[in-house]
């Protein structure tokens, strides 16, 4: 008897994807392996936003159900993970957060003339410039970070000199800077020096001599890294009694790191939404508690938003398309001019599949407390070669 | 004069992490021509050690929250028994094998390990705040040194001479170097290799602990990558220092973070990112100059 159970079982598992009168979402994700912190919690959002559209009837009256492959956080087994989610009957694709590891898949799913998404990708290859014409991220770019913190900073603190301190180790941290590079000399403040390490690094110990040997304390320091190689550059510049203030991009939100700097404060981070319950927003902290409902806990990080907003996004524009055809839908999402979200408003264009320009929320620790304490979106969108410098 | 005086402790403290950690590799390669490329996961292991096993964003700490006397017997024994249990259920079945055989076992455990350490702590890096007053900066001839440099930089010539005195005046200390020296002959004159072979694992496993709990103090993070590329520091510590010789092993590692700082310092900023590629390249001049090594002990050359 169990052993029929388990045959039926397996089988309706195997037979449901295939099933014609769904719509099916291929989830090609790191399931292990470092990348998966990242992609899990947003690929949980996005199966929220799933739950919720068949919960109100569906998707052109059609059941929306996802497979998933693993993508081991492994670049080649991405492209094998999207190619086998394809010939499972996927009729879009979400890719890994990070546009290196979800590339190969999002690169399948375009050879097929399908849509794919990244979950959280903030580089602005991940879309037209490095996939193709039919691929989207869910987030808002890196430069868009930085260069509200320049702006922010230098509206609401008064800031006039800046210490830019990148991380070389990967592509989205240079974003960051590239943004703040931008906005902060345009606004007027001045950039007093700049100086870079690596996530890996055991000490920071030279780039802390260098910041001290200024001949006064930077207003701001714009610290381009992601954890957990900015948690113990904090840790190591608070710890030589540096005390200006430190901004910040989006990955190093989440309360989970700052045990590594006991009693922090004056620390800045942009986000699209807060999970510490105090989001202006109703809709944020509505999604707050039905993350913790499906998971048992609350986000750890905003890296879960953009997973509800891509398929929140993504099935309007097939609502409005009438059907799943990558090139219609991507017709329908380009019209998407200041479209409203749970987690404010999103444009794409035939430019761009990103978002150049986005309502932040600002969240500052004081005393080891993260808090909102404003929210800023930038005077100028990021212009495109900015972007691709 | 503060400013030379800096540049010297950021060199001396970060070459101090490296000196240990190449220490651990090559006092096995010594005894058992085995680069044991799983002790980036060893000092991993004993961060992790710190921490209450669980996937949950937040670290709780664990062995951490033990005091400093109890605390650093407990990790540096972790880290002991955390080598002497891999040599006796891995290397051990590979004593006959030829080194490569034993290097990519060595590549394996370290996946092993580091897959461990994900399937039950996650992929998160975590936070631990271990003794976090021991960054506060001090004054010392000029600069401002925090503490731990100061701590790295004694505790790493502890460990240099207490070594030296283990190897120099101890019976398995000189079993060691007999053992280093040509194994085969000294295992004929009553060396006993299992005692020789498991008491280097032991020192090399808690000299892992050591760099990890220094690592842990200095950055206040655990991420299960963490051994990765300090492992690789100080592999090529070792080879230039020439396979095999401790002094060689410690007085590279100093050399490799002090080159570091150096080029961190001076630099212009276009080329500060390309500064590990600059070191690089310093190392392949000093192996294509000495292949044998800078400090190559006269042993280690091949005798007809």
């Amino acid at each position: 008897m169990k052993t029929f159970l388990t045959t039926t079982a397996l089988a309706l598992g195997l037979a449901a994807p295939a099933m014609a009168d769904d719509i099916t979402v291929g989830f090609a994700i790191a399931q292990s392996g470092w990348l998966e912190a990242y992609d899990t919690p947003a690929a949980t959002a996005a199966r929220i936003r799933i739950d919720e559209i068949n919960a109100n009837g569906g998707l052109l009256g059609k059941q929306i159900v996802w497979t998933q492959a693993d993508t081991k956080s492994d670049q080649a087994q991405s492209a094998s993970a999207g190619l086998q989610l394809i010939d499972e009957g996927a009729d879009m694709l979400i890719v890994s957060c990070d546009y290196d590891f979800g590339a190969p898949a999002a690169l399948a799913a375009e050879s097929e003339g399908m849509n794919s998404f990244f979950l959280c990708a903030e580089d602005v290859k991940a879309g037209i410039q490095g996939v193709g014409p039919n691929s989207f991220s869910a987030s808002v770019l890196a430069a868009v970070q930085g260069a509200t913190m320049a702006e922010w900073s230098m509206a609401q603190r008064e800031a006039k000199t800046g210490y830019v301190l990148l991380d070389t180790t990967i592509e989205y941290n240079k974003g960051i800077c590239t943004g703040f590079d931008w906005m902060f000399p345009a606004a007027g403040g001045e950039i007093v020096g700049r100086d870079t390490f690596k996530n890996g690094d055991a000490s920071i110990a030279s780039q802390i001599t260098r910041i001290k040997a200024l001949s006064e304390e930077p207003d701001v320091i714009m610290l381009c890294s992601y954890i957990p190689g900015a948690a113990s550059a904090v840790r190591q510049i608070r710890a030589a009694g540096i005390n200006s203030l430190i901004l910040n991009g989006s990955a190093v939100d989440g309360s989970y790191w700052l045990d590594a700097t006991p009693d922090l404060s004056g620390f800045i981070v942009p986000v699209q939404g807060s999970i510490y319950g105090d989001d202006p927003r109703p809709a944020v902290e509505a999604f707050n508690q039905a993350y913790e409902k499906a998971t048992g806990s609350r986000p750890a990080s905003s890296y879960a938003y953009p997973g509800y907003v891509l398929i929140d996004l993504w099935a309007k524009a097939v609502e409005r398309a009438g059907t799943l055809d990558g090139a219609a839908v991507t017709a329908e999402l380009e019209k998407m001019q200041g479209e409203e979200t749970a987690f404010g408003p999103r444009s794409f264009s035939d430019q761009l599949h990103h978002q150049n320009s986005a309502e932040m929320q600002i969240v500052e620790i004081s005393s080891g407390t993260p808090a909102v304490v404003g929210s800023w979106t930038i005077s100028t969108p990021v212009p495109l070669d900015v972007l691709l410098k | 004069m503060g400013t030379v005086a800096q540049l010297f402790f950021d060199a001396v403290s970060l070459g101090g992490i490296y000196a240990m950690a190449a220490l651990g590799i090559a006092l096995i390669f010594g005894v058992m021509n085995l680069v044991n490329f799983a002790h980036g996961e060893y000092i991993a292991f004993c961060v992790f050690a710190l921490i209450v096993p669980s996937t949950d964003a937040v670290a709780v700490m664990f062995l951490g929250k033990a005091p400093a006397l109890v605390l650093i017997p407990a990790l540096l024994i972790l880290g002991a028994l955390m080598a002497m249990t891999s040599e006796y259920v891995v290397f051990r079945h590979f004593r006959r094998a030829d080194p490569v055989a034993m290097m990519i076992a060595s590549f394996a455990l370290g996946f092993v390990i580091q897959n461990g350490l994900l399937a039950i702590y996650g992929s998160r890096p975590k936070a631990i705040s271990l003794w976090p007053s021991l960054n506060t900066p001090i004054h010392v001839a000029g600069a401002d040194v925090p503490l731990l440099q100061l701590i790295v930089i004694i505790a790493t010539l502890l460990v240099v001479s207490g070594l030296a005195l283990l190897l120099k005046k101890t019976r398995i200390g000189l079993e060691m170097r007999a053992a280093a020296e040509n194994f085969t002959m000294a295992r004929m004159l009553g060396v006993r290799a299992n005692v020789v072979i498991t008491g280097a694992f032991a020192l090399s496993g808690a000299l892992a602990a050591a760099v990890a709990m220094i690592m842990v103090t200095q950055t206040g993070v655990a991420d299960v990558r963490m051994g990765g590329s300090i492992m690789l520091v100080a592999f090529i510590a070792t080879v230039i220092g020439g396979m095999g010789s401790l002094p060689g092993a410690v007085a590279a590692g100093f050399l490799i973070g002090a080159v570091s700082v150096l080029l961190q310092a001076f630099l212009p900023l276009d080329a500060r990112p390309f500064r590990d590629a600059f070191l690089y390249t310093l190392v392949i001049v000093c192996l294509l100059l000495r292949p044998q090594g800078l400090f190559a002990s006269p042993n280690s050359k091949p005798r007809v």
